[in-house]
């Protein structure tokens, strides 16, 4: 295989990577975001 | 099919009970962690009121952990000195967490406090799991082998009052065990829990015990401490249901033994992830349900002492009547199943070893 070949499929991969990071940080973030919200609003 | 629960007031299915205890057995065998804030919110979901379910949970959890504790005893993996120290911290927290639950029940809280204790340790626990196992994964990828300090030395190591424990060849102060033993009997009277999710990384990582004298002596100390609490809840609240106590312990300690034999058999470094986003949709389906969900009221059902059962209403004037002998009874009755299992368990094996693995050669 070409040497650009495997760089375009290293790229791909380490965009795949930081896709599912991004993911997992905002879901971790709507998570925090729920409880937070929630408890000002109740205490309010 | 349904129940009903004689000290709850509930309905419940015993099927759904079984099944979760023995689903949340089985991920506590497989990881390592007690099931309880797991079980605690699962009863809370199918209808238990909160201030019941931490009652009875604590029950369960005594079996399991008496069960756990047993084999450890038999495998000498337990350090008694270092395990009655934590017992003593805990002992005393025990004692201000229920004195605290009493104060939110007295006020009418309670409900309110339990279901937000579990929504923030639910999400904390979650995000440090999933971060941590999202790195593991990372560095296992790019092959980081990272170089840790040999010893880290805290405030807590510089308390006075040394002493060795010659098992864990250690010479630490008393005080270290009895404060992190006083954090784990205070939130184990609040929520129903075991603490182990506590207990261990702070005998691992600030008492820096041996870790395989971690497990034994964790499950050690919360025999100790879920006593205190299951008498405390029975004697002070009268919450303790046998009914649901045997549901609970049948299908935790048959999930509990699955989960270790499964663990023997797999990795479970990588299932950790999946483990950390069931907290965190734990986490969320308790904030949706304090929060945002409709105010039901939860069915509290009224049967005549004439409809129930025999079983029902023997539990039912037992706990009226003696609550001292209740408690000590429910106490008694999760110790002997959890020793029970625990033979069972170490005979079965050594059946299996006998026939069938000499058979096979």
């Amino acid at each position: 295989m070409h040497l650009s070949n495997i760089k375009i499929l290293n790229k791909i991969t380490n965009k795949k990577t930081t896709f599912i990071k991004t993911g997992i940080f905002s879901a971790i973030a709507a998570c925090w975001g729920v409880i937070l919200v929630g408890t000002f609003l109740t205490f309010n | 099919m349904e129940v009903f629960l004689p000290i709850a007031q509930v309905f419940v299915s015993p099927i759904e009970i079984l099944l979760l205890s023995a689903l949340v057995g089985v991920l506590s065998g497989l990881f390592g962690v007690g099931g309880g804030f797991l079980m605690t919110p699962f009863l809370i979901f199918l209808g238990v009121p909160p201030a019941y379910a931490v009652a009875n949970e604590a029950n369960n959890i005594l079996a399991t952990s008496v069960s756990g504790s047993t084999t450890h005893w038999l495998k000498n993996t337990l350090d008694y000195k270092m395990g009655f120290m934590i017992v003593i911290g805990g002992s005393i927290g025990t004692a201000l967490g229920i004195y605290t639950f009493t104060y939110f029940k007295d006020i009418g809280k309670i409900d309110t406090v339990i279901s937000l204790a579990y929504m923030y340790i639910l999400a904390i626990i979650g995000t440090l799991m999933l971060v941590e196992s999202l790195g593991e994964i990372d560095k296992a990828k790019k092959n980081v082998v990272e170089r840790k300090k040999l010893h880290v030395h805290y405030w807590i190591h510089g308390l006075p009052l040394r002493m060795r424990f010659p098992k864990s060849k250690l010479y630490e102060s008393v005080f270290t065990p009895i404060i992190i033993g006083l954090a784990v009997g205070f939130i184990a009277a609040i929520m129903g829990i075991g603490g182990a999710f506590i207990l261990v990384p702070a005998m691992i990582y600030i008492i820096k015990m041996p870790t395989r004298l971690v497990p034994g002596t964790s499950l050690f100390v919360t025999i100790f401490v879920s006593v205190i609490v299951t008498f405390l809840h029975s004697f002070n609240y009268g919450s303790i249901d046998l009914m649901l106590v045997v549901m609970l312990v049948v299908g935790s300690i048959f999930g509990v033994q699955v989960g270790q034999k499964l663990g023997e058999k797999i990795d479970s470094s990588g299932l950790k992830a999946l483990l950390a986003i069931l907290l965190l949709v734990v986490g969320i389906a308790i904030a949706y349900d304090t929060f945002f969900a409709e105010e039901i009221q939860k069915e509290i059902s009224k049967v005549a002492i004439a409809d129930l059962n025999f079983f029902s209403k023997f539990i039912l004037e037992f706990s009226k009547d003696m609550p001292f002998f209740y408690g000590l009874f429910s106490i008694l009755f999760a110790v002997s199943l959890g020793i029970a299992a625990a033979f069972l368990r170490r005979f079965l094996s050594n059946f299996r070893k006998k026939y069938f693995i000499k058979s096979a050669k």
